[in-house]
């Protein structure tokens, strides 16, 4: 019994080692699918992974209004402080007093790319963007205001 | 025919003609130096450029692409560099062992290059135990590992000797009970006569299963004595930062990545001989036309394809499988490559005495 | 003076110059690794004197095998870089004196003894020869030795599990 096991250790073994050797053969004879991408050259057919994550961004639409309605859920949910939002409060059309952002401030130098942010807003006002070209010649450059200047919310964003 | 026996020879006459016989001997031992230590170079830029494509290709990446023309000229980029870079020597180390470690690495295989037939009769020394000195010679290889990780005084280094140290010499028994079969079946130890022995037919093709059997073992057990992945516990990086060659820096850590190289290349060599007929051609029992054109492709040719060839297969197994821990890896050599290779050694007695051989 | 003569000296040197550094250095890593050159010295003289299968086993028995032992031993006891402290004068002398008789002994012996130049062309012991001579019965046989010492071995190998075996706790 103990013999048997032991020889069927080894040939399950063997097997396996062979089976994995047979992948990365195949691999070394068709390089046809190359997952290098020679970044400087490719910049402009560079293509990324859906789920890359850059930086946040927050999208605004042709009459520049945004869908973020000052909740602070993102601000809630950073772990490391990344996200401030400034919020201000506006009178509307009825003569109400309503909240709405002044600021979202965004510290790109402190952001670790989690998305607790974006799954957190409620109105998906704010989205992970794809760039990924950083590089600054000052910190302070890092700190972004998500939110154009003299943009508004949308209509129908409670 | 074009051989470089001929050319040998009339190197040797020439330099009779010319000196007296001392002299002579004294010249050709060092143009054999200054071989030896080009091939070395060679191989060192060769076998470098040689892992990072294969290795790229078989994770569909590209490898270095840069330097040259499809990248060729990398492995001169990072040879510069580590010439010009500065050679560390830490504080707390052992001054005199630390810069002589390298040193050591490189003589044991320059000592482990003197019996390799390259070609037909091109070979620095005809010894007649060649098996028995290159499996003692490369014992020595381990103090070489030893020193560094004990000298550097890190951690670091001394886990990684320590282990290197338990794998190497516990990964020679099998080694040397692969190697033992084919002597068992040739009945000598010298390399030339193993080579002449393959005339009919390389042993793997010869020697049926335990042949075969002692061949896997050999692979695996060089494999695990030249420190490489699978069995790269010495140097591995995820737990050791670099094992043995954590404190090396510059040219002395350049002189162990050679070492570790020129290493493979010899295991390679002697892999070829005693399995794969040396620099013997390849033939097909009596069909004499196929044969013929076999012979036309030079000896050294012959050689260099199947060492190169095993180069690759222990490449492949690098880029394939994942590092074992120290406790499989002993357990892979105490509990079944011995005890397999010992049991094939005596079949293979068995078969060498009744000559159920071809 | 010839280049046979040169080789000769050469190793020589090697051997003693290590041997000499390796008893009177303070690191005892340093000591190994000097007993080691020592020995490969040995080795170089075997291959001088063209017996290559005596040059490899002792390559092989005491550089591969007991230097390395030596080696492991002190890596499991020692502290790195500590240097060992400084013998005393009395044993130093005890010591001294020991080698110097041994060395006046040895050398009375070599001088007493007559050295024949051999007329024999060296010839090139196989090691298929080696091999039967081991392993024979007949006067120059090697077989009961051999026999014996591979019990002494068996004996060690076995005395060494039974000190390392764990046994489980009864319970």
């Amino acid at each position: 019994m103990f013999i048997k096991n032991y020889f069927k250790e080894v040939f399950s073994a063997i097997r396996s080692l062979l089976k994995g050797m047979r992948r990365t053969g195949y691999y070394f004879t068709h390089h046809k699918e190359i997952i290098t991408q020679q970044y400087p050259d490719n910049r402009d057919t560079l293509n990324l992974p859906d789920r890359f994550k850059g930086e946040v961004v927050m999208p605004h639409d042709e009459k520049n209004e945004h869908r973020c309605t000052g909740c602070t859920a993102c601000e809630l949910a950073c772990p490391n402080g990344t996200i401030k939002v400034i919020t201000k409060f506006e009178i509307n059309a009825e003569g109400k007093k309503k909240k709405a952002i002044d600021k979202l401030v965004y510290h790109l130098e402190l952001c670790t790319m989690c998305n607790l942010c974006i799954v957190a807003c409620p109105s998906d006002a704010i989205v992970m963007a794809q760039t990924f070209e950083h590089s600054v010649f000052n910190r302070s450059q890092l700190t972004k205001i998500l939110n154009n200047p003299d943009s508004k919310i949308m209509e129908g964003i409670e | 025919m074009w051989s470089l026996a001929n050319i040998t020879n009339s190197i040797h006459e020439a330099l009779n003609n010319q000196f007296s016989a001392g002299w002579a001997l004294f010249f050709e031992m060092l143009m054999a130096g200054i071989a030896v230590i080009s091939l070395f170079a060679i191989l060192g830029l060769v076998l470098v450029l040689m892992e990072r494509k294969v290795s790229a290709w078989m994770q569909i990446r590209l490898g270095p692409n840069r330097v040259g023309p499809k990248g060729m000229l990398q492995s001169f980029a990072d040879t510069l560099k580590l010439l010009v870079k500065e050679g560390l020597t830490p504080g707390g180390a052992d001054k005199f062992l630390f810069n002589f470690a390298p040193v050591l690495a490189i003589i044991v295989a320059m000592l482990l290059m003197a019996p390799i037939a390259f070609a037909k009769d091109f070979q620095l020394w005809n010894l007649n135990i060649g098996v028995l000195y290159v499996s003692a010679i490369s014992s020595v290889s381990v103090i070489s590992i030893l020193m560094a990780g004990w000298a550097s005084n890190n951690k670091y280094s001394l886990m990684g000797a320590m282990r290197s140290g338990a794998q190497i010499v516990s990964y020679e028994l099998s080694a040397g009970l692969a190697i033992l079969s084919v002597v068992v079946l040739t009945g000598s130890l010298s390399l030339n006569d193993i080579i002449l022995s393959q005339q009919n037919g390389w042993w793997i093709f010869k020697g049926h299963l335990p042949v075969l059997i002692a061949f896997v073992l050999f692979m695996i057990a060089v494999t695990a004595e030249t420190n490489r992945a699978p069995f790269d516990l010495a140097e591995a990086e995820s737990e050791l930062t670099a094992g043995f060659h954590t404190e090396y820096s510059g040219m002395k850590f350049a002189l162990f990545f050679l070492a570790e190289y020129v290493n493979v290349f010899i295991v390679c060599c002697i892999g070829a001989t005693l399995f794969l007929g040396g620099w013997m051609p390849f033939h097909i029992g009596n069909w004499q036309q196929f044969n013929h054109i076999m012979d036309y492709i030079p000896s050294s040719i012959w050689f260099m394809g199947k060492t190169f060839f095993l180069i690759f297969l222990i490449m492949w197994f690098r880029w394939t499988f994942p590092r074992l821990r120290i406790d499989q890896l002993l357990t892979l050599e105490w509990k079944y490559l011995l005890p397999i290779g010992m049991i094939n050694l005596l079949v293979v007695a068995a078969m060498a005495i009744g000559g159920w051989h071809f | 003076m010839t280049g046979n003569q040169i080789i000769f000296y050469l190793l020589a040197l090697l051997t003693l110059g290590s041997a000499v550094l390796a008893v009177s250095t303070r690191h005892i890593f340093r000591a190994a690794v000097f007993l080691l050159f020592a020995l490969m010295g040995m080795a170089g003289l075997f291959f001088w004197m063209n017996y290559a299968f005596i040059a490899a086993v002792q390559i092989v028995v005491y550089v591969g095998g007991i230097t390395v032992l030596i080696i492991f031993s002190i890596f499991l006891t020692q502290e790195t870089g500590e240097k060992l402290p400084q013998q005393l004068w009395s044993r130093r002398f005890i010591a001294a004196l020991a080698s110097f008789c041994a060395l006046a002994f040895t050398l009375t012996q070599i001088f007493q003894h007559t050295f024949n130049a051999s007329k024999q062309t060296a010839i090139e012991v196989s090691v298929q020869q080696i091999g039967l001579q081991m392993l024979g019965t007949n006067q120059y046989g090697y077989a009961l030795p051999f026999e014996l010492i591979s019990i002494l071995l068996l004996a060690a190998m076995i005395g060494c599990i039974v000190i390392a075996i764990r046994l489980k706790p009864t319970s």
